[in-house]
């Protein structure tokens, strides 16, 4: 059975002449509609490997496409745009072009879980789309997500002091960001904070903004975890050649200057 | 005069394997736990066999008969055997109706369980009456009723059979395929349109897999003659509006979500290791694969080997297996026991 299903082709692959005449015969318009092939050019064959490198990715040679994970996905439901079934295939294919077309939506997905629950063959969906999401930052074909600056911050803090202090979490967070200190909802909280005077909890926060506590003896446990997320990081990079990358484009900026 | 041999099961492949030692002047005693011989196309009502399109009740039931009237086979229906001891050419069983027998060696033809489509909730079976398994199709054919919707008798103008299920299904456990429900399906397929040339079926699969000459009679003729249409897609959830059935899912192929409503929907359900497998293990002292289905010994030398000398296994005890298959290694586990009363040493060294 043959597939002419429209949605699957491109506005940009359609092109229509305003004036043609062939052979004396007008088609003018829409009668010489006529659709561009998609071609694939080229595969990288490293990409499903990047992705199984990275932390959730690890199953994603599990997949045989039975879409249960499309299926089942909340924000499949909202955006049927949104598709993980399918950024599995074309991972698995080494169609990167392809997945970069989605990079605004990867990230999306909610973390619910319903894929991970429904995939008959234990692929992990939510997993990929977090090593997805992860894979798009290292490569620098999107931002690094807020979300992603909060862990940072949050890891920054806990590998220095042992130990999180709120207000000074978010001050860099906020900072990080490039968010104004003053949101709407600390106005609030710090309102509620003055009528309630919880006096315990508001002293207890300022000897911390002030003194900045660390957890005793702390150094080496520190030091621990900071050298297992160097290591991780280390091992991200190699597998996804980012030095390699990074180096490459030096040189071209530096052969450009001269 | 040897010792008889004990077939466990009266199946395809028990049925097959007492012909084969009767043919051969071999006596034997078959034990089936259920009242009714033939196994799971008579127990079940099947309808007609793939490849032979004969009805069950025909070809299965030549088979029973077969081995009823045979003098070398003395048939014991009803009965469970309840312990196991001894060497090769040399065992003794108690069986549940108080009998003890020698016998020189065993065949076990112990078969499957069909799988209960309620551990797949999602997809509506025991939630609404017509969502129904392929075994309840075959039963609807079979009967001479014909394929009609259980909640009010009504000819289904549309039916959607969904493929694996209980099969290829880590999230239940049940990694294997179950071999025959593809081809099965296909086959009722067929069945359906040929008595409701009006009705639309669909069948929604992961992997098709109509293996051997099954691909022409089965997959191909289905959609060539019989224009079946085959959608690549694992439904996630069948819901009811009051009237109808609705089946959801995305249809891969052109990667669309799919909302559709069917009048029937048919479970292709696979087979499990038989729910007796365990007490079967302690009672016979063999191993079990690790799904829970028989393991298999030697597969080179002598056929249908266990984990234990003298006992053998045959058909879907050992995992999901067809029918004629079922009966050729019913045969050959047959060659082996017989081997190992009649000729002890040349057997060994298998």
């Amino acid at each position: 059975m043959p597939i002419h299903e429209k949605s699957l082709i491109r506005e940009e692959n359609i092109t229509v002449q305003e004036e043609l005449v062939i052979d004396g015969v007008d088609v003018s318009g829409h009668w010489s509609t006529f659709i561009e092939p998609r071609v694939v050019t080229d595969y990288n064959e490293e990409l499903e490997e990047e992705i199984a490198a990275l932390p959730g990715g690890e199953y994603i040679h599990r997949c045989w496409q039975c879409g249960s994970c499309t299926n089942s996905c909340t924000v499949n439901a909202i955006d049927p745009e949104f598709n993980p079934r399918f950024w599995i295939y074309l991972i698995r294919t080494g169609m990167e072009e392809e997945l970069l077309r989605d990079k605004e939506r990867i990230w999306q997905c909610v973390s619910c879980n319903q894929c991970t629950y429904a995939c008959p063959r234990d692929v992990f969906p939510e997993g990929v789309m977090k090593a997805t999401a992860h894979w798009l930052e290292l490569k620098g074909h999107t931002p690094k997500s807020p979300s992603m600056v909060f862990d940072e911050v949050f890891t920054e803090q806990v590998i220095a002091t042992g130990k999180i202090e709120e207000g000074r979490t978010l001050r860099r967070f906020l900072g990080r960001t490039a968010q104004p200190l003053m949101q709407d909802w600390i106005v609030e909280m710090g309102k509620k904070l003055l009528t309630n005077l919880p006096l315990k909890m508001l002293t207890k926060m300022g000897i911390g903004s002030v003194l900045a506590p660390r957890t005793r003896g702390w150094s080496k446990a520190g030091a621990a975890i900071q050298e297992y997320q160097d290591e991780q990081q280390a091992k991200h990079r190699k597998a996804l050649n980012l030095d390699e990358l990074v180096a490459m484009a030096e040189q071209e900026l530096t052969s450009q200057e001269q | 005069m040897t010792k008889p041999i004990l077939v466990v099961g009266a199946g395809p492949a028990g049925l097959a394997a007492t012909h084969a030692l009767a043919a051969v002047g071999q006596p034997s005693i078959l034990v089936e736990k259920e009242d009714t011989l033939g196994g799971a196309p008579i127990l079940s009502g099947y309808a007609r066999l793939v490849p032979s399109d004969e009805w069950a009740k025909d070809a299965i039931g030549r088979m029973v008969e077969r081995s009823v009237q045979s003098p070398l086979v003395d048939v014991r229906e009803g009965t469970r055997i309840t312990e196991f001891s001894g060497q090769p050419g040399n065992f003794s069983a108690k069986l549940s109706s108080g009998d003890q027998i020698e016998v020189g060696s065993a065949v076990l033809c112990t078969g499957f369980t069909h799988f209960d489509s309620v551990n797949k909730p999602e997809w509506g079976f025991g939630t609404y009456e017509d969502v129904v398994t392929t075994t309840q199709v075959e039963q609807m054919i079979s009967s001479g009723k014909g394929v009609r919707c259980p909640s009010d008798g009504r000819k289904p103008s549309r039916v959607a059979i969904l493929l694996c299920v209980g099969s290829r299904d880590r999230q239940i456990g049940r990694e294997w395929c179950s071999k025959i429900c593809c081809t099965v399906s296909s086959n009722i397929a067929m069945e359906i349109r040929e008595e409701l040339p009006d009705c639309h079926v669909y069948i929604y699969y992961m992997d098709i897999r109509t293996f051997g000459l099954y691909e022409t009679k089965y997959y191909w003729r289905s959609q060539e003659e019989f224009k079946v249409k085959y959608i690549k897609s694992r439904i996630a959830e069948v819901t009811s509006d009051g009237e109808r059935l609705i089946v959801k899912g995305e249809d891969t192929l052109v990667k669309r979500p799919i909302t559709i409503p069917f009048d029937m929907v048919v479970h292709a359900i696979g087979m499990d290791p038989n729910v007796d497998n365990k007490n079967l293990a302690e009672v016979f002292g063999i191993d079990l694969e690790v799904n829970g289905f028989i393991d298999r010994g030697n597969s080179y030398g002598n056929m249908g080997e266990t984990s234990r000398p003298g006992v053998f296994v045959a058909g879907a005890a050992t995992g999901p297996e067809t029918i004629d298959d079922s009966i050729s290694q019913a045969t050959a586990a047959a060659m082996a026991a017989l081997a190992q009363v009649h000729t002890p040493d040349a057997a060994a060294a298998g």
